[in-house]
């Protein structure tokens, strides 16, 4: 029991970062680890031995972050505009953080949260196609639809952005 | 050479690691025969390096301590309730809301009812009684247009230009002033082709910035919807999300050139 809730302490910066990446404002994101952290306490016992910590939590993150998306469809803040930083709402998560961070950032959130979770997942956490497969529960086909929908996705936005930008420099 | 065709496909699973080793040499051949795929390979591995880069820090943050408390099976204390938007947006929000309803002595903000849900909430109810009218719908006509624009960017105290949003296929019907929690708002209705209507909806409110879209649960029209430097627009119809945000995204482009915003 002591190993397992060491082997936990030791993902929560990764589950922070996962968090953070897929619903960018630090509080709320930090709210979903906690949420991952009571449920995985109360599953310890579901836990295989042999199972990855990190593909375990990352699955219970994951089903919370559905039911969360499901919730918030109603009153969706699943922004998906991604204006320039003028207009962008000014959350910063770290004071550190740089102007193309927080674009990058930015445009992610407009990215739909499948095609978000399906990028993150390996493109960021280094999961392979199967263990994403695996924690988001999808085919592998429809997990590298995602990936590539998402890639497409999220350089289309920043390429809107930058053309924004450009504009704005001319007309000034 | 028993190179087989590559795809786009195969880009995504090069830079995922995911392709077969024995095939690297061959689908490196073939980006160097493709610029353009190459191109694109590369834009989308930049990107990746970028959202690392902006996310590299997150792991060195010192942890919140209630996280070990949690693990260790200590119970924490009710945090606070999750906000669905920004937290910091929304205190904002929340601060000005209550100090202007004091100070004009209006309790029209409720609890919980902060000024982007209530401007929201305003432009779909606007959107559903209006543009469900066939010849009321309006009060001033596009072919008025001037006027009409005068008449609004006075009444409401907003620099009101008329987007044009003829490339998203809409057309302006005409506008019409109303009510918002006991200011004036501007409401302009445009159409497409297949009588589709959306409006959009400005008023001089919102001191906060804030975006975001409020659905209704049911199916019913959604309102993408901003609030910035005390201008605030929604724009509201029930056309599919993406051909929503696509206008929405040019309405306040214009929107705010025009009024001088950004």
């Amino acid at each position: 029991m002591k190993d397992r809730k060491a082997a936990i302490l030791a993902e929560i910066p990764r589950l922070r970062r996962y968090a953070r990446a897929l619903l960018h404002d630090a509080d709320a994101a930090d709210d979903l680890v906690q949420d991952c952290l009571e449920r995985a306490l109360l599953r310890l016992d579901n836990w295989q031995t042999g199972e990855s910590p990190r593909r375990w939590l990352f699955t219970i993150m994951h089903h919370l972050f559905v039911d969360q998306m499901r919730k918030s469809r109603r009153r969706s803040e699943v922004v998906m505009l991604t204006l320039d930083d003028s207009e962008a709402l000014s959350s910063p998560a770290t004071q550190t953080e740089t102007i193309a961070s927080r674009e990058i950032v930015d445009a992610l959130q407009a990215v739909s949260p499948d095609r978000r979770a399906a990028l993150l997942m390996v493109g960021i956490e280094g999961f392979s196609y199967a263990e994403a497969a695996n924690i988001l529960g999808i085919p592998a086909g429809t997990l590298m639809s995602r990936i590539a929908r998402g890639r497409e996705e999220l350089r289309g936005l920043l390429d809107d952005a930058s053309r924004r930008r450009m504009i704005r420099v001319v007309e000034r | 050479m028993t190179a087989r065709d590559y795809t786009e496909r195969d880009i995504h699973m090069s830079l995922d690691g995911e392709l077969p080793a024995e095939e690297a040499a061959d689908f490196q051949a073939w980006l160097a025969a493709n610029p353009e795929m190459k191109a694109r390979s590369s834009r989308f591995e930049a990107d990746r390096a970028g959202l690392r880069r902006a996310l590299a820090g997150v792991l060195d943050e010192p942890l919140p301590e209630r996280f070990a408390r949690i693990v260790s099976g200590e119970r924490v204390p009710a945090r606070r309730a999750v906000l669905w938007r920004s937290a910091a947006a929304a205190a904002a929000i929340f601060a000005v809301g209550a100090l202007g309803g004091y100070l004009a002595g209006v309790g029209d903000l409720g609890l919980g009812a902060s000024a982007d849900d209530r401007i929201a909430e305003q432009a779909i109810a606007a959107h559903t009684v209006y543009s469900a009218e066939q010849r009321h719908a309006v009060e001033v006509g596009a072919d008025d247009r001037d006027h009409l624009l005068g008449w609004l960017s006075k009444r409401t105290g907003v620099t009101l230009i008329a987007p044009d949003l003829a490339a998203e296929g809409f057309e302006l019907v005409g506008g019409r002033l109303l009510p918002s929690g006991g200011k004036p708002a501007a409401m302009l209705l445009y159409e497409d082709a297949g009588k589709n209507r959306i409006s959009v909806y400005v008023t001089g409110d919102g001191e906060a910035k804030a975006r975001g879209t409020y659905a209704d649960a049911d199916g019913g029209p959604s309102a993408i919807y901003w609030l910035d430097e005390g201008y605030a627009c929604a724009v509201v119809g029930t056309l599919p999300k993406e051909r929503l945000a696509d206008v929405a995204r040019s309405a306040w482009r214009q929107l705010a050139a025009g009024a001088g915003i950004g």
